[in-house]
């Protein structure tokens, strides 16, 4: 059950992500829920996506499906030339060490590890060197250069983040996902993390998907795609915070 | 929910705890059923022997309402003519009188019965008349009558496939063998397991088990209306000063309590094994409640928040403690019955000659049990509750915690600098001190002061030591060898409780291997240096070597010489007595005698003293001393010589003259008989020949150098037996606990692991973590166990074997490199289940909030 399906090569090399009528119950019978109902997207790469909606709008399991976190009941997801459905946990697990980057709400950095051996944790596990112009690069536009070797415990909030960003970046991943990297952050701490995110994507020709509920933060994506009882319902490009928060009103309204 | 208030919330928080935990649950009751296990199948065990010993005897002391015997257990007996003196007395209804030897039994195959543990012994047969009680029933045939008659218990019928009328032979120690026919199989309750009891007629047990006229023991039956007590006063006027007369209740009070003192043996040791479980138990015990609280700290903060109190906290936790103590107790007090009939199955299947019966569960093995088991849990559990009761209400609110504060180590730290450093002065002295028992007193209290030292220290040595292990260890796994090295170092408290199980277990194993290792040595070394025989002989029995088997040897052809050792216990200078060595044939071709004054052998009319007991007693050259053992036969020997003290020759040697002329004629025997080949003989031919001689005895061994040096040797291995046993008890809790510690630790990591999973780590790099990092928490815990254990088994080598004459220091590293690898490979089995737990983690589990 490893098939794998590949899509033409023009337009793996736009997209970096893409799902197709993906449809996501939990439960079963009378009782099931339906977070994600027939959803069909597109991520491009080099696209800095921003999802929002309100909660249980299925917003995070959209970005769990996507990102090969959680399986699908319905539908195609695929991350490149890759199909998730059917992939064995060994192949996907693989994938996502290689493939995608992850930020998570709450940090999630190894607390015995310092920062750099942190971000560099994914390549390691992988076997592998870390490419070191690449990664010399991550760490400037993290900012962390003198904090290197500090353990969590020894970072501030904002600080432990941005090495999750590092930890992300360093793969050189073909999409990173973020499930809302600012949802522990100040405002400050969370302008950085987003700016260094924003930075990835024009300067290191990153592709991000986020999710989040905070218009200022969705303000720094390319896109916003807003969710409402498991479907798309709405799109904004080229958002300002404000505008972000008007679509979010008349969506919870 | 109901509109109902809980009526008591702490007490339902509590079970509904452990019912939502069952595994942990289970690994916390195991580790005390281990424990308790152990301390109630000893008490079982033993007060199930007991019992059946016990009724063993009183139903061989039946009808007795006196007994004569001698004083001394050197002298000879009771005279024969006492019988008709203590038959004529008043109030006497019947006189038996007793003469007990050992002897083998040949069954129909030509072997020897063999008895596992029970007595083999040769016996008088009395008539009803004579019977203080009712004389044995018979199955089959009748009384012996006449000289070469006998008869035998059942169970010896059975084994050796004897039936009445059946010819067969009785190896005794002067008479060699005898044939008999078997006249009557008779039927007894006392049987023991292996018992074999071979009665002859009258005349013939004189002849073969007595010295012609002396008996081991007159019982004694009082006519009706006789107190025991009368009888015993009538009977002692008549006796003479060495010879004392005892009531039946005595006498059975007497064997009673030989039983005991023989059966505490048993229970000190089984007791031992109870002990460690216990005390390594409470290690597990502790963590568990340590890493229970860690885990609960949000919602025992969150109890605190909305009111209730330390003390309620803390009472909680004291009662989950109460409950896992109580369930495991009495599951432990279920295990120990299981254990004492497994022993019992064991020991009877291997022929070891227990009395059978059902099993005794007194009260006190349950409540000693109970409480045992309960108590530890209770105790073990209260440092965490403690911990659990000071947390701060507020940590409800806070999303991450510490778990163990910076200072409480620094105290312990401290105070493990200061014991331990008290026990290594304690060591010190004691290695200095050239007092035997003191010596070994101030080690020992070292090695506890240590010991205590090196568990409080732990945690602070788990960093010292895991980190370049697990950086050496490691390395192969890459990333993995990384994360599995700082998660073992992560909660050093926890990987420090962890492990002291198996340090405790290493500790015990490494110093006695280095004990019995040295002992080894030193006997082969003593055997080496001071043993020049080609051959000897030994028996397989206790009745020793026959002297007429010596005898052919000694003329077999390629014999070069012969000396033949007796064991001859006497009274000396009319004091104690004391055991020594009696000799015929030369010692020089044989044995080598350091002389450090005087005579290098005993002769007519001298004998020679070890250095020590000449200190000891103030003896010298020259010196003349009274070796006494018949009332009225002594014999006065005078010093010629003093040896340096060496184990294979005893305090003190004469000749085999004085042997005879002091030990009756049918107890004859030599202990060994030592050969030395003529100079260019056929060893072999030579071996043959001793074998043809005395295989008409059935029960000698003829032994080469090495052969008779390996059986010497061991003896050590009985006790290495032992303490192996011990071992593999303390780690299988150690691996119980290894299991507890990593599956909540996984709990515990749940997010964490769930990260590593979605951040690319793949299911089988999950489990390699866990197992390295168990490998690398095993391997701290053996090799602190074997540095101690080594030390201190050489320590107490170096002291209490020189004082017994063995000096050879050894130290087995193959086998101590053999336990650390068993070490790590248990360190890697224990984590197989929580390994696999984690790698099932999934990975959205990183994100689930809560």
């Amino acid at each position: 059950m490893t098939q794998v399906r590949t899509v033409s090569p023009a337009v793996a090399s736009i997209v970096a992500a893409r799902a197709t009528e993906v449809v996501k119950l939990y439960g079963s019978g009378d009782t099931a829920v339906r977070a994600l109902d027939h959803v069909s997207v597109e991520l491009v790469r080099g696209e800095f996506t921003a999802i929002m909606g309100p909660s249980g709008s299925g917003k995070s399991t959209l970005m769990h499906c996507l990102a090969g976190l959680d399986a699908v009941t319905a539908g195609i997801v695929e991350i490149g030339d890759v199909e998730l459905s059917g992939l064995s946990d060994k192949k996907m697990t693989a994938l996502r060490r290689d493939r995608i980057g992850f930020v998570f709400q709450s940090f999630n950095l190894v607390p015995t590890l310092t920062a750099l051996e942190n971000i560099t944790l994914p390549i390691a596990i992988a076997g592998r060197t870390p490419d070191q112009p690449w990664l010399d690069m991550v760490i400037t536009t993290l900012g962390l250069s003198d904090r290197l070797h500090h353990r969590p415990s020894e970072l501030s909030g904002g600080q432990q983040q941005r090495v999750a960003v590092g930890r992300a970046l360093a793969g050189q991943p073909e999409i990173i996902f973020g499930d809302e990297p600012t949802g522990n952050l100040d405002s400050r701490s969370s302008g950085e993390v987003m700016g260094i995110l924003r930075r990835s994507v024009d300067d290191l020709g990153q592709t991000v998907v986020i999710v989040t509920h905070d218009p200022k933060a969705a303000s720094y994506a390319d896109r916003v795609l807003f969710l409402a009882d498991g479907r798309i319902v709405d799109e904004l490009r080229a958002p300002t915070a404000d505008a972000v928060l008007d679509r979010m009103k008349k969506l919870e309204g | 929910m109901t509109a109902a208030t809980l009526r008591n919330p702490m007490r339902v928080v509590s079970v509904r705890n452990l019912a939502a935990h069952k595994v942990r649950l289970i690994l916390t009751v195991v580790s005390v059923l281990l424990g308790t296990a152990f301390v109630a199948g000893s008490f079982v065990f033993t007060d199930t022997l007991n019992r059946s010993f016990t009724k063993i005897f009183n139903s061989a002391d039946r009808g007795i309402d006196s007994r004569v015997e001698a004083r001394k257990s050197y002298d000879p007996g009771v005279p024969l003519s006492l019988v008709d003196q203590v038959r004529a007395l008043p109030g006497v209804r019947a006189v038996q009188p007793v003469a007990t030897a050992s002897i083998v039994l040949i069954g129909k195959d030509g072997k020897r019965v063999s008895t596992g543990g029970a007595p083999s012994e040769g016996k008088i047969w009395t008539s009803a008349v004579d019977s203080v009680t009712t004389p044995p029933t018979f199955v089959t045939g009748t009384a012996p009558v006449a000289a070469g008659q006998v008869v035998i218990n059942n169970g010896a019928a059975k084994k050796a496939r004897l039936a009445t009328g059946d010819h067969a032979k009785v190896v005794l120690p002067n008479a060699g063998v005898v044939d008999v026919t078997i006249s009557g199989v008779y039927r007894t309750e006392t049987e023991t397991g292996g018992y074999v009891g071979v009665l002859f007629s009258r005349p013939q047990a004189l002849q073969l088990l007595t010295d012609g006229s002396h008996l081991s023991a007159l019982d004694v039956a009082a006519g009706n209306g006789v107190s025991e007590q009368t009888l015993t006063a009538r009977i002692a006027q008549i006796l003479p000063a060495d010879l004392k007369a005892q009531t039946g209740d005595q006498v059975r009070k007497d064997d009673q309590q030989g039983i005991q003192t023989a059966l505490s043996f048993v229970n000190y040791i089984l007791l031992a094994f109870g002990f460690i479980a216990l005390v390594v138990g409470t290690f597990i015990i502790y963590n568990t409640f340590s890493m229970i609280v860690a885990q609960r700290l949000r919602e025992l903060a969150l109890l605190r928040a909305v009111g209730a109190d330390r003390k309620q906290i803390r009472r909680s936790v004291v009662l989950e403690a109460g409950i896992i103590g109580a369930i495991g107790s009495v599951a432990g007090l279920a295990g120990g019955v299981g254990l004492a009939f497994g022993l019992h199955a064991l020991l009877d299947a291997l022929n070891l000659g227990l009395p059978s019966g059902g099993l005794v569960i007194s009260p006190r093995t349950v409540l000693v049990a109970l409480l045992a088991g309960t108590g530890v849990t209770l105790l073990s559990a209260y440092a965490p509750a403690r911990r659990a009761a000071k947390i701060p209400p507020v940590a409800a609110m806070r999303e991450e915690f510490a778990s163990a504060s910076a200072g409480s180590l620094r105290r312990r730290t401290l105070i493990g600098s200061v014991v331990g450093g008290l026990g290594v002065l304690a060591t010190v002295a004691g290695a200095a001190s050239n007092k035997g028992g003191t010596a070994a007193g101030l080690i020992g209290l070292g090695l506890l002061a240590v010991g205590a030292g090196a568990m409080l220290l732990s945690p602070l040595l788990a960093g010292w030591v895991i980190t370049p292990l697990g950086k050496l260890l490691g390395r192969p796994f890459g990333a993995v060898g990384e994360l599995a090295r700082t998660n073992a170092v992560r909660n050093p408290r926890r990987t420090a409780a962890t492990s002291f199980a198996l340090t405790l277990g290493l500790l015990l194993v490494s110093g006695v291997a280095v004990i019995g290792a040295s002992m080894k040595s030193s006997i082969n070394s003593l055997f080496d240096n001071n043993v020049s025989a080609s051959y000897s002989l030994s028996s397989q029995a206790d009745l020793g070597v026959p002297i007429r088997a010596a005898a052919a040897a000694g003329r077999v052809a390629g014999v070069g010489s012969m000396t033949e050792l007796h064991d001859l216990a006497v009274q000396l200078d009319g004091g104690g007595g004391q055991s020594g060595t009696a000799v015929d044939g030369p010692l020089a071709p044989v044995l080598k005698v350091d002389v450090k004054r005087g005579a290098a052998a005993p002769g007519p009319g001298t004998m020679i003293v070890s250095d020590s007991t000449a200190k000891k007693s103030g003896w010298g050259v020259g010196s003349t001393h009274m070796l006494s053992t018949h009332n009225g036969r002594t014999i006065t020997e005078t010093v010629s010589g003093v040896y340096k003290d060496n184990q294979l020759l005893g305090p003190w040697m004469v000749t085999g003259e004085v042997y005879r002329a002091l030990v009756p004629t049918n107890q004859w025997s030599d202990i060994v008989a030592l050969i030395k080949a003529a100079p260019g003989t056929d060893e072999a031919a030579l071996r043959a020949g001793l074998e043809r001689v005395t295989d008409p005895y059935y029960v000698i061994n003829v032994q080469n150098r090495s052969e008779f040096k390996g059986q010497l040797a061991s003896q050590v291995n009985g006790l290495l037996g032992l303490v192996y046993g011990m071992l593999g008890l303390a780690i299988v809790i150690a691996v119980l606990g290894i299991i507890n510690t990593l599956a909540l630790s996984v709990v515990e990591r749940r997010r964490e692991i769930g990260m590593l999973r979605a951040v690319g780590m793949q299911r089988k790099q999950v489990r390699r973590t866990i197992y390295v990092e168990s490998l690398l928490i095993a391997t701290f815990g053996a090799l602190l166990g074997l540095v101690l254990g080594v030390t201190y088994g050489s320590l107490f080598a170096a002291t209490l074997l020189r004082s017994q004459g063995l000096d050879r220091l050894s130290i087995p590293w193959t086998q101590a490199v053999a336990f650390l690898v068993a070490a790590a490979v248990v360190g890697v089995l224990a984590a197989l289940w929580p390994g696999v737990r984690a790698a099932r983690t999934r990975p959205l589990e990183a994100i689930a909030t809560s």
